[in-house]
């Protein structure tokens, strides 16, 4: 039994630490802008696509994660800027709209210049590398990710805590409105959301895509959306919730993916059931039930509206 | 003997720890104009949230035609954090109805920070306020086969803006009309509902003197063209004064004082917490 | 006199309206039919009617639901198996034996059942899911089309819904037509019958938006406090909006069945969703007349217009840079983009064909936050 949930679990746990890097961008621009950013995904994608081009440029590997890390960022920046900006005193489904916008040209630029094709990501060093524990054979970037996650989670909540900054981005997530009256300047704070979600999101990728192997201009949307649905399930504007929020959506959705070969393993049903189809929509499902049952989330905080 | 319109019985009001109302109790009898007055963030628009269902009270009874249209008692969390009066008093039986049912049974309100509806014209929102009494169906009304109605809603919704001296602006975006006349319009469409009941929060804010001077005659006029009872907050005293046969008067929460016009402007409770007493 | 003015006016419309449909119908027995006129004519309408059906929601209900492709997927599936011919089943579900369904319906009727069993879906899904607020709503609905389309592509319903594998052999547009013993088409209505379909629907909305319910469903938008203390029912008016949009989606679903002659579950993606949001917000939202502009226009860009930008351009010995496959795409969406940041009023505003004709009553009518 153990063996054979074992592998699922493993994935789980590492696909929900990617889903985690990427989850920290939702739920800290939500926190402070109210906006699902549809485009953090397709950041993520773009991410993907960067690395592969530097790479394929022929400049030194340490080369292109460093400036993949420093070009998602920049994107990431210019998105705001130019996208959610000028929209600040729109409705907020506007915004919302514009997002949409940003994700569906994002899709389209990436097709372009890839043709549409998959694109092959290159190996990194040791996260590439096969290891075997407990019998089961997998990347080294298994390991690695839930690792690296709790590292740089562990740290984003530190400089939210104990910095000026962070102290600034808590006092405008609380209340926009009044923190601009108190002297916090507004832009730069929702600035450095992104350049910190987008810096997550460019992490999140190269541990992704090792993974998975391949990019093309589609491979964000699901992982966004399912990012996103972690943050809600956490609470969204709550750090930790999305990160609790992220592991369970990826060892479910792992899990799902294998419960046809596990429940036949096991004894239970003699056939297969095709459960897999539904290792996606679990996840809505699971964002269902929660908004649901506790629309604020495990970790999220009430609010009420004044009448 | 007159009927007891709305009885308020032991209302709280408690969000989180903070209490917005205490055990307020009030009684207002049919025909009677009676106000509801006290310094601001006393819990004067709460008890109003509460009366029309936007929120449910967290401990007491509100009745309207003796029939009770709220009732609950401190539970679950609640419970333990509670900070009224006699949370046992009505326990047992739970009602709380939606805001449309309450206004189907005849109450009707308007809002302090006005709430227009600001994509229609100035008749469009009062002929909405006659929705919840529409004898058409989805059907009939989107093949317009309701044209009968349609004319009734309409003449009717003209009339009423007659009454308030709105109809030259009838086509105009009802949020581009001056403060003023948009406190008139909310009026205009809460007697469109056809209310027994109707609750003005703070008619004459954002009223020029002369506009004022000219609502208590109004209110006194709409109360006897419409068959009203009507219960007002509202901070001109001088208005207050004059219209009311009965005034309560709440601070934090808790009400103060009760009586008519003239017992109040003796009442050195109410005094108090006007000009700011010792005991603050 | 200013009744007699809005007769005016929306009699002017109504005949550049019936000038629209005696064009097409011209044009459809006078140019081949493969005149790539007839794809934008029959695709835009086909996508006027779903962006209709999501403007009634987002821009006259105010709920932001992003649940539009689960609708249309239903709709599609619906009118399929209901409507592929008996002897075809045994073909085209070959891997389940012929299926489960072993009748085939008229086309109008299966449209009708198409509406009906995504509006019934839409109940369903409505029930938990209305009570959230805007963003939570939109994550919510986008949710319920993935897992529909996931529930479409299991293959224990393969029976039903033949599982990942196309449905094909129902009829399609080009099955208007009529045809003379010989084979050869007499006269041409593939065109002409969808714009009926979509305008009849398109129709209804619009009767609708203008009656009693109407007036609530914009209170709703306008203000949900307000309209609930003025005696509208939230739960009923928002439940009410929503099958009605998915009622006219699952129809527009169907539309889009015929038009493609083959569906497949897994293309209602969000990506199909936010191309019709893009629409409506290009129209304008909250402008039917808008949607309608936008959706021919979003086709013929998409589909025509712009086809030029996927292919090498030479002028004379010149190749003009950056053309090539995808490019028509971007530029696309940079006009997109131009449109949502500096033109969020849309071709329309909240106008309507009316207003244009000189109703000047909704011309102040500024949506403002």
């Amino acid at each position: 039994m153990f063996n054979t949930v074992f592998p699922y679990l493993l994935t789980g746990i590492s696909v929900g630490g990617q889903y985690a890097l990427i989850a920290i961008g939702y739920t800290m621009v939500y926190g402070i802008l109210r906006l699902i950013n549809f485009a953090h995904g397709d950041v993520f994608m773009v991410a993907g696509i960067v690395m592969v081009y530097l790479n394929a440029s022929g400049i030194p590997l340490w080369l292109s994660i460093v400036l993949t890390l420093l070009i998602t960022v920049a994107i990431g920046f210019s998105i705001e800027r130019i996208a959610y900006k000028p929209l600040r005193s729109a409705p907020r489904m506007s915004i919302m709209i514009s997002a949409i916008g940003v994700s569906y040209t994002l899709q389209n630029l990436v097709l372009y210049i890839t043709g549409g094709l998959n694109q092959f990501y290159p190996k990194i060093p040791f996260i590439s590398n096969s290891v075997t524990i407990f019998g089961a054979s997998t990347k080294m970037v298994t390991l690695v990710t839930p690792v690296l996650t709790v590292i740089l989670v562990v740290a984003l909540v530190m400089l939210i805590n104990h910095t000026k900054i962070g102290m600034a981005m808590r006092a405008v997530s609380k209340d926009f409105e009044t923190s601009q009256l108190m002297g916090i300047k507004i832009n730069s704070v929702i600035s450095t959301t992104f350049i910190i979600g987008s810096f997550l999101a460019a992490v999140g990728s190269m541990l992704y895509f090792t993974n998975y192997n391949t990019v093309i201009q589609t491979s964000g949307a699901m992982p966004g959306l399912k990012a996103f649905v972690a943050a809600v399930f956490g609470g969204i504007g709550s750090i930790p919730g999305a990160v609790v929020g992220a592991f369970v959506i990826g060892i479910c959705e792992n899990i799902i993916k294998g419960l046809d070969i596990i429940l036949f393993k096991a004894g239970i049903t003699t056939q297969n059931l095709g459960l897999a189809t539904f290792s996606d929509a679990f996840t809505f499902a699971l964002l269902i039930v929660i908004l649901i049952v506790k629309p604020t989330g495990l970790f999220g905080e009430k609010t009420t509206d004044k009448v | 003997m007159s009927q007891n319109v709305l009885k308020v019985e032991n209302l709280t009001m408690q969000f989180g720890g903070v209490v917005a109302v205490y055990d307020l109790c009030m009684e207002i009898n049919e025909g009677e104009i009676v106000a509801l007055i006290g310094p601001n963030g006393a819990g004067k628009t709460t008890a109003f949230n509460c009366i029309t269902s936007v929120y449910e009270p967290t401990n007491g009874r509100i009745s309207f035609m003796g029939k009770p249209i709220a009732q609950n008692s401190p539970h679950k969390k609640m419970h333990f954090t509670y900070a009224g009066t006699m949370p046992d008093a009505f326990r047992g039986k739970h009602v709380h109805l939606t805001p449309d049912k309450v206004t189907k049974l005849g109450i009707a309100r308007t809002f302090q920070n006005i709430r227009l509806f600001g994509s229609m014209t100035v008749l469009e929102n009062v002929m909405t306020a006659m929705h919840l009494r529409r004898k058409s169906n989805m059907f009939t009304a989107t093949l317009h086969l309701n044209l009968a109605e349609e004319h009734y809603m309409k003449n009717k919704a003209l009339k009423l803006l007659e009454t308030v001296g709105l109809l030259d602006v009838q086509d105009e975006i009802a949020t581009s009309l001056p403060y003023g006349k948009q406190r008139l319009l909310e009026i205009a469409r809460a007697l469109a509902t056809d209310p027994k009941l109707l609750l003005l929060d703070e008619p004459a804010a954002g009223m020029n003197p002369q506009e004022t001077d000219e609502l208590s005659a109004f209110i006194k006029r709409i109360k006897d063209q419409f068959n009203l009872t009507i219960l007002v907050i509202e901070h001109h005293m001088n208005l207050v004064m004059e219209i009311s046969d009965r005034i309560y008067v709440v601070d934090f929460g808790k009400l103060i004082a009760e009586g008519t016009p003239a017992e109040i402007q003796e009442n050195p409770a109410v005094i108090a917490a006007y000009l700011g007493g010792e005991d603050e | 006199m200013r009744t007699k003015k809005i007769n005016s006016s929306t009699l002017w419309s109504a005949l550049v309206i019936a000038l629209v449909y005696v064009g097409v119908f011209i044009a459809e027995q006078s140019l081949p039919s493969t005149s790539m006129l007839f794809t934008v004519l029959k695709k835009g309408a086909t996508y006027a009617l779903v962006a209709v059906s999501m403007n009634l929601l987002n821009g006259f209900t105010g709920l932001f639901s992003l649940g539009q492709a689960g609708f249309m997927l239903i709709g599609a599936y619906t009118y399929a198996i209901l409507t592929i011919p008996v002897a075809d089943r045994m073909n085209v579900y070959q891997y389940y034996a012929g299926g489960l369904v072993q009748f085939a319906m008229p086309v109008i009727p299966a449209l009708i059942v198409a509406g009906l069993v995504a509006a019934v879906f839409a109940f369903l899904i409505g029930l938990p899911v209305l009570r959230l607020k805007s963003d939570y709503l939109a994550i919510a609905t986008l949710g319920f089309a993935e897992i529909i389309r996931a529930i479409f592509q299991w293959n224990k319903l393969g029976a039903l819904t033949n599982g990942s594998n196309i449905l094909r052999e129902f009829p399609t547009f080009n099955d208007f037509n009529i045809v003379n013993a010989e084979g050869e088409v007499v006269v041409y209505l593939s065109t002409t019958i969808p714009f009926l379909i979509a305008g009849v629907c398109i129709a209804i909305i619009v009767l609708l938006i203008n009656s009693t319910y109407g007036r609530s469903l914009r209170a709703v938008k306008d203000d949900e406090v307000a309209a609930e203390a003025m005696g509208i029912n939230l739960a009923h008016h928002k439940q009410l909006s929503f099958c009605v949009s998915s009622f006219f989606a699952g129809i527009g679903g169907a539309m889009l069945a015929m038009y493609q002659s083959t569906i497949q579950a897994k293309a209602f993606t969000s990506a199909m969703t936010y191309e019709i949001l893009l629409i409506v917000v290009i129209g304008g939202i909250g402008s039917i007349t808008g949607s309608c502009l936008a959706s021919f226009l979003f086709v013929a860009c998409s589909e025509w217009w712009l086809r030029f930008l996927d292919q090498k351009q030479m002028i004379g010995d010149f190749e003009v840079p950056l053309l090539r496959n995808g490019f028509r795409l971007v530029v696309f969406s940079i006009i997109i983009m131009i449109v949502v940041l500096f033109f969020r009023q849309g071709i329309m505003g909240t106008k309507e064909l009316p207003d244009l004709f000189g109703r000047k009553k909704n011309l102040k009518r500024e949506v403002k936050a």
